[in-house]
């Protein structure tokens, strides 16, 4: 791209005459975890934000109640959130001809929408086109983990040496002993909330203050215990016991947690900014540059190294550069790829990093939507309790293709599940009728109820990618991405043993079974996109080496979940940043070095 | 027991059940009035919303929760204009049907009229066919939200117990 180059605006304050010795792109978890290690490693590091900075705990006011709001919640006329249906009969990109002033895609309508407004982007300015996909995207500083749902899961060597397990796709070129220490690092600086089960496939973490289960959980956990299967409770990247931070607050377990989207006013709820980014900048050595959306990543033509990154400013559209001696790409697994490929020069015709072709490919996530839901009978007339005092009920860890053999389907998933009583009856929804007995129904079943939906491995395929679309681009004037992805048979055959096996354990453990959904969400609904730009041995089949170092150039690093190899059936944050602080800590050694 | 317009949106401002019964005289706010609704859609919503639901022992109704008053600001501000003329269409349905039914409006008809009507249209509530059928399942919504989100809702019906400082002790069991 032929741009002018201006100086940084004052009102940023940010040197750009300097040369940082790293520039991270993006703030979410992987950004965050960059920042926060090189810094503290004694590295002077920018740090650009696409999003804004805005004040989070008076965007979420996490304490609010509904009743307080004028709309309870909902956002001002005018804006709008993506469908079901929208995302399913209709093609992106999917808020163009929208006669809405704002399009959010499916988060924003839920949990709030008037809460989350300002952290999603506006489809309207951020279109993509191609195959249908729920694409969720939340621009400020800290992304996505803002309003994350803090399932906090380690993977193990069934999902790093998946193809030795299965012999489908590729094996990830580390083992469970190479990141485990980055876990346990993790799991301190951070914390996380859980109680031990000792599985192989879903290894414990150095948990804090575990989450109580309800009555209707420690029945399910009985009796899945007989079935060689385990209820847990939720493993949350929330602190319980607290951490050396004075950005954070443990959690006292005030509820309505669910009421938001993930989001916590007092951070015991790990987020990039107060967990990551604020400590980081207290070393003095980072510098923050929001409202700053990398369009490429500069090359040195001499040495086809990368010198730095050019960018946007959204505000006032101008384009700026920054200097480094590393780039570190961050941006999230979608906009990593799209900056790779963005990033086309002499040296790196395909995209920065791209030599062998794979970068926007091998794009994998979890696949989900079918569920059960079920009354237990005993807990009907129960009186209230605060059942969602705590960030999220339980996890049901994969058990299928561990030590048997599915006919229909390779991999795994597990289940997300809650119970109990919540700020709103939402059974009341499904009650019949009318009057006092309607009323009376709803107030002795709202805390019999408890419900689970299934997250499963999508498996990474070359054929599953996203590139650049050749016409249509941003706000901004950068070209958009354009999907090439759908679920194949075994995703579909691993949903349709989702909801049976559901239905079957409910049953075992004489949960009266109402509901069984056997729908497919949209592909992206999980918000878990992984994979374009994987890690791997061999520089033709993958992006990146054990270190997240591009094969092609060794002072360009990724340290996004566009890394990882294969989706697993685990949330993948805290991989990211496990991963990103193995990583980081490699790269300042090289960096000391001069190996870069 | 016939409620007028006036005294009910009283008893909505007053915030408790049983206010309808205050004299008209000694409220000291101006009384919000309805901006989307006509003065007759608006009573015949706000019945409606309280009898789906109703006071009893345990918490007072829709009326007092003020459901009515919340549905018709939402309907005012509406963006989309599906929503509100659906709203509109299906009241003028229920008036018809309750025309056809008893002769009279719905208002001017006997509670006993009005609950005969109403089981009437939520029979259908699961595959609702008729613009009467339909209204029901509106109006049974708006009402489940803005109840369940209200003070009487959330904190007398429902007694919820968080979003408070708690201290310390939390609900449930150990996984052991």
């Amino acid at each position: 791209m032929t741009l002018i180059r201006f100086k940084a605006s004052q009102e940023q304050d940010v040197d750009l005459s300097v040369t940082y010795d790293a520039v991270v792109v993006g703030s979410g978890a992987a950004g965050g975890m960059a920042a926060h290690v090189l810094t503290s490693q004694g590295m002077k590091v920018l740090l650009l934000e696409a999003g804004k900075k805005i004040d989070i705990n008076s965007e979420l006011r996490s304490m609010e109640w509904p009743y307080d709001h004028p709309r309870r919640g909902e956002a001002p006329p005018g804006y709008h959130a993506i469908r079901f249906n929208e995302y399913n009969v209709r093609k992106p990109p999917y808020a163009t001809k929208s006669a809405f002033k704002h399009v959010f895609s499916y988060v924003g309508g839920w949990g709030g929408s008037d809460y989350v407004k300002n952290i999603l982007v506006d489809e309207k300015d951020h279109p993509y086109t191609g195959t249908k996909y729920a694409w969720v995207r939340a621009r400020l500083l800290g992304g996505k983990t803002n309003i994350w749902g803090r399932l906090a899961l380690r993977l193990s060597d069934y999902d790093f040496k998946g193809k030795t397990h299965d012999g489908y796709g590729e094996d990830w070129p580390i083992c469970y002993a190479d990141i485990e220490p980055y876990y346990d690092k993790v799991d301190l600086y951070l914390g996380i909330s859980g109680h031990k089960e000792n599985l192989p496939h879903l290894p414990d973490s150095l948990f804090q203050r575990p989450n109580k289960l309800t009555g209707s959980e420690v029945k399910l956990r009985k009796s899945l215990a007989t079935m060689n299967r385990t209820v847990t409770p939720y493993r949350a990247g929330v602190t319980t016991d607290g951490v050396k931070n004075k950005y954070r607050s443990k959690c006292f377990g005030r509820g309505a947690c669910g009421r938001r989207p993930g989001g916590c006013d007092i951070h015991a709820a790990f987020d990039s900014p107060t967990g990551l980014i604020y400590p980081a900048m207290d070393t003095g050595n980072l510098t923050l540059r929001t409202n700053s959306t990398a369009h490429e990543v500069l090359v040195d033509p001499n040495t086809g190294k990368a010198r730095g990154v050019s960018f946007v400013d959204s505000q006032n559209h101008r384009t700026y550069e920054a200097k480094a001696k590393v780039v570190i790409v961050a941006a999230s697994t979608l906009e990593s790829a799209r900056l790779l490929l963005l990033s086309k020069s002499r040296q790196h015709p395909n995209g920065i990093g791209n030599s062998s072709g794979h970068v926007g490919h091998n794009f994998c996530e979890h696949v989900m939507g079918p569920g059960v839901t079920g009354l237990v009978k005993d807990m009907v007339g129960a009186p209230p309790t605060l059942d969602d005092g705590k960030p999220g009920g339980f996890y049901v860890p994969r058990f299928r293709n561990l030590q048997d053999k599915q006919p229909g389907f390779i991999r795994g998933y597990g289940f997300e599940g809650g119970s109990g009583f919540s700020i709103f009856p939402d059974s009341a929804w499904d009650t019949p009728g009318f009057g006092g007995q309607f009323k009376k129904s709803v107030r002795e079943h709202a805390g019999a109820f408890i419900s689970m939906g299934g997250f499963g491995e999508v498996l990474a395929r070359y054929e599953n990618y996203v590139d650049l679309d050749p016409e249509v681009k941003d706000a901004w004037g950068i070209p958009s991405l354009r999907f090439h992805y759908e679920f194949s048979d075994n995703e579909k055959k691993m949903c349709e043993d989702m909801a049976n096996a559901g239905k079957e354990m409910f049953e075992a453990a004489g949960v009266e079974v109402v509901g069984v959904d056997k729908n497919i969400l949209t592909e992206g609904w999980s918000i878990h996109e992984l994979g374009t730009a994987r890690m791997g041995n061999d520089p033709k089949t993958s992006v990146l080496n054990q270190f997240q170092q591009s094969h092609d150039v060794k002072n360009l690093f990724v340290v996004d979940g566009s890394s990882h190899v294969s989706a697993s059936c685990q949330n993948p944050t805290w991989t990211i940043m496990a991963l990103a602080w193995r990583s980081c800590e490699h790269l300042a050694d090289e960096f000391k070095r001069g190996n870069l | 027991m016939k409620i007028s317009r006036r005294t009910m949106i009283q008893a909505t401002a007053a915030g408790v059940a049983g206010a309808a019964a205050l004299p008209l005289v000694k409220l000291p706010v101006a009384l919000p009035k309805p901006k989307f609704f006509t003065p007759a859609e608006f009573a015949l919503v706000d019945e409606m919303s309280d009898m789906i639901i109703p006071t009893d022992q345990q918490s007072a109704g829709a009326r007092a929760a003020g459901v009515a008053m919340y549905i018709d600001g939402r309907l005012a501000e509406s963006f989309e204009p599906e929503q509100p003329q659906r709203w509109r269409a299906g009241i003028k349905a229920v008036e018809a049907l309750s025309r056809e039914m008893h002769g009279k409006t719905f208002m001017q008809s006997t509670p006993e009229q009005r609950v005969t009507l109403l089981t009437r249209i939520a029979a259908a509530e699961s595959d609702p066919k008729s613009d009467a059928e339909k209204f029901f399942k509106e109006i049974k919504g708006g009402t489940i939200r803005a109840y369940y989100t209200s003070k009487i809702g959330i904190h007398d019906d429902q007694q919820y117990k968080g979003n408070v400082i708690q201290p310390g002790e939390y609900a449930g069991y150990d996984a052991t």
